[in-house]
Parts: C-alpha cells; structure tokens; sequence
C-alpha cells in the first residue's frame, strides 16, 4: 500500500528541534526566557479592543510577557504560513476538520460555534492555571516546575476524558 | 461595577502596537528579530511536523493519534536535563510559575475540555490559522473574547479563584542531596515514556488520500 503523506517531519526530529528552539530561548545567549503562548491573548484582547492598561490588574501584570508572546506569536503566523505554502503544501482554507467529519458530525455550523465556546473557555482556562501547553507543559515541565506537572496532569486527564465523553470513538 | 475603561489619549490602533514593539525593546529578553525568528522557528517546527491539526491533537484526546505526546514528552525529556546543567552553568534561569492549587486545577480541567473541542492549543492555533483553517479563527475570536473577560473580571473572580501560592517548588527540592539525580532520573523516565507510547496515526483525507485506501 503507497502512502503519500504530505511531507513532514517525524516525531523525534520535531521533539529535537522544539528542545532545541526551547534551550536557545531560555539561555541567556537567547531572550532568557521560557517559551509562552497564552500570555499574548488578554494583551492582543487590551490592544483590539483599546483598554486603558493603568485601570486594569491584570493588563499591568501582563504587559512585558504580553507584548513578548504578541511578536512572537507575528512570528509564529508568519513562519506557519510560509511553511505550509512551501515546505508541506498543506496550505488551503477549510471549515471542517476531517477528523470532526468523521467522528462527530458534518455541520459547519456545529464546528464553529464549538470551536468559538471551546476558545473562550480554554483561554479562561489557561490564564487561571497561569499557563497553557507551551509555557506549562513545555517551558514548565522542562524546567522540572511542579506547577506544570500538577497542570500538565490534569490536563491530559481531562483532555482524555473529554474525547472519550465528546466523539463519537467507541461505535468505530 | 466593571465598565471598560478605554484609553483617552486618542491613539489609534497601529500606535498601540508600535507601543509593544517598543515594550519588547525596553524589556531585554531579545531583540524584536530575535523574537520574532523564535515564533518563525517555532511556527515553521509546529507545521512541518504537523502537530496543529485537528487529527493530531484532537486524535490524541480520542487516543487514535500519539504523535504529539510522542513529540511533547522527547522535547521536555531532553530540555528537562539540559535546562538543569545549563542553571548550574550559568547560561539560563529558571522562571518557575507558582504552585496555585485551585488555578491550576480549574484552569487545567477547563483547559484540557476546550483542547480536546477545539483540537488545538494556544500555541498550535496560531499555525492553523496561518495555513488556511477559517474554524480555528472563529476559535480565537472566542479567545480574545475569553481573554478580555479575564481581565475585566480578574480582581472580582480569577484572582481570588486561582488561590494562594505554595510557592515555586522544583522537583530537585524534593530529593535533597540527590538534586542531579532527581532531574537526570526525570529527563530519563520522561524521554524513555516519548519512546515507548505506542506510535498511532488518525489519518486525515486531504493530507493522508491514498493511505486510506
């Protein structure tokens, strides 16, 4: 049987090259700091919608790892873009996953509106735990911290459970 | 109570991210460039390994798919010993995020619910947005709606939800005298676990056509 997947790379040499990226952030011949991407969204939430940064706690307590996350995050789209245009050719505009096709339902309508709620909440989500995958899980699990290791369980946990009870995975 | 309180002094939209560029400059944790390279290399490593679809994290939830465990674990597992000696060294820091019970209990339950839904994290959604996925959009539009809640409503509910701090513990303050060992055992367990989660891949039928027939 030919397998034509599209190119990419293998999972060892993505946990390499990520550790790799992670090692030269946080040293201090990089930006001396860990990786985040959870931080950026209440900041770019203060910059859209033009919140005044000295009336509000939380836009004060964010503005440097905000901003920082928010030019990365510049990065991040432009790298993705790029890569998926010339490297993977994975580049196209789409509605429904496949995967949401074939294991909950067809309905544009029903993937949109579960994706906005479901990125309402996880940003909610992210902000109380004070982290999300990148600065939890990755940055924080590598630097040995129990907080990501006390998130990152519950996380996976959560994450498993939440697939069993939420698709359609046991009648296929 | 919580009304939203704008700006008065009038500048316009592209000021204010003239304002964060500025606040990367005056921060000194990198150039903008340096910064900048860091989301491309990162958004460039997520997209050739593939690990922002749908398939792929939304796939791990359903246990059909292993990929980004695999490569998650690998990452931590090697950074994890890394890290530690590059500390002892002198060439990086730890910037350990407080050990917040409650917030990071009901931040993570509510964080892995909304992973599994949307198939995608706040890391991996940018790149799904950057290579064409219109639903992953509507996702972060709910996101920046999430985030602006957070903060209108962060002294009244978030910040007395997510408790107090026990502090910013390491696992090496656990096994005193046995610091290097702990982490080296760690890096170890956590790489040898990368290897061993049996390899599975939810197929897709735009990127994967002949591979399901």
């Amino acid at each position: 049987m030919a397998h034509t997947k599209s190119n990419r790379l293998s999972w060892w040499m993505g946990g390499i090259l990520l550790s790799l990226l992670l090692l030269l952030t946080i040293s201090v011949f990089g930006a001396d700091r860990p990786i985040g991407a959870s931080t950026y969204v209440p900041y770019l939430a203060g910059v859209i919608f033009n919140l005044d940064p000295e009336h509000y706690t939380y836009l004060k307590h964010i503005n440097n790892a905000g901003a920082w996350e928010g030019v990365m995050l510049l990065g991040v789209l432009f790298g993705g873009f790029v890569t998926s245009v010339f490297i993977t050719k994975t580049f196209r505009f789409s509605l429904v996953p496949s995967g949401w096709k074939q294991y909950k339902n067809n309905s544009i309508f029903s993937r949109l509106s579960w994706s906005f709620f479901a990125g309402f909440i996880m940003v909610i989500g992210a902000r109380l735990a004070g982290g999300c995958t990148s600065g939890h899980f990755l940055s924080g699990m590598s630097q040995v911290a129990i907080s990501a290791m006390v998130f990152g369980g519950v996380v996976m946990a959560t994450l498993i459970i939440t697939g069993r009870l939420f698709y359609n995975v046991k009648g296929t | 109570m919580n009304e939203i309180v704008f700006r008065t002094d009038g500048e316009g939209f592209l000021s204010r991210v003239f304002q964060m560029i500025q606040t990367v400059i005056d921060q000194g944790h990198g150039s903008v460039a340096l910064v900048f390279l860091i989301g491309v290399i990162f958004g460039g490593i997520v997209q050739y390994a593939r690990v922002d679809k749908f398939e792929k994290i939304a796939g791990f939830a359903m246990l059909k798919d292993t990929i980004v465990p695999k490569m998650l674990f690998l990452a931590v597992g090697i950074s994890s010993i890394a890290i530690y000696f590059m500390v002892e060294a002198g060439v990086a820091h730890y910037h350990i995020k407080p050990i917040i019970l409650p917030g990071l209990i009901i931040g993570g339950i509510l964080f892995g619910a909304s992973m599994a839904i949307l198939g995608k994290c706040p890391g991996t959604g940018p790149v799904s947005i950057a290579e064409g996925r219109i639903d992953v959009l509507f996702g972060a539009i709910g996101g920046i709606l999430g985030g602006l809640v957070f903060t209108l409503f962060y002294d009244d509910i978030f910040k007395p939800l997510q408790g107090e701090s026990l502090g910013k513990g390491i696992l090496p303050n656990l096994f005193e005298g046995n610091e290097q060992l702990s982490v080296l055992i760690f890096g170890a367990v956590i790489i040898l676990i990368a290897i061993l989660i049996p390899k599975l891949e939810m197929e897709d039928e735009y990127e994967d056509k002949d591979a399901l027939r």
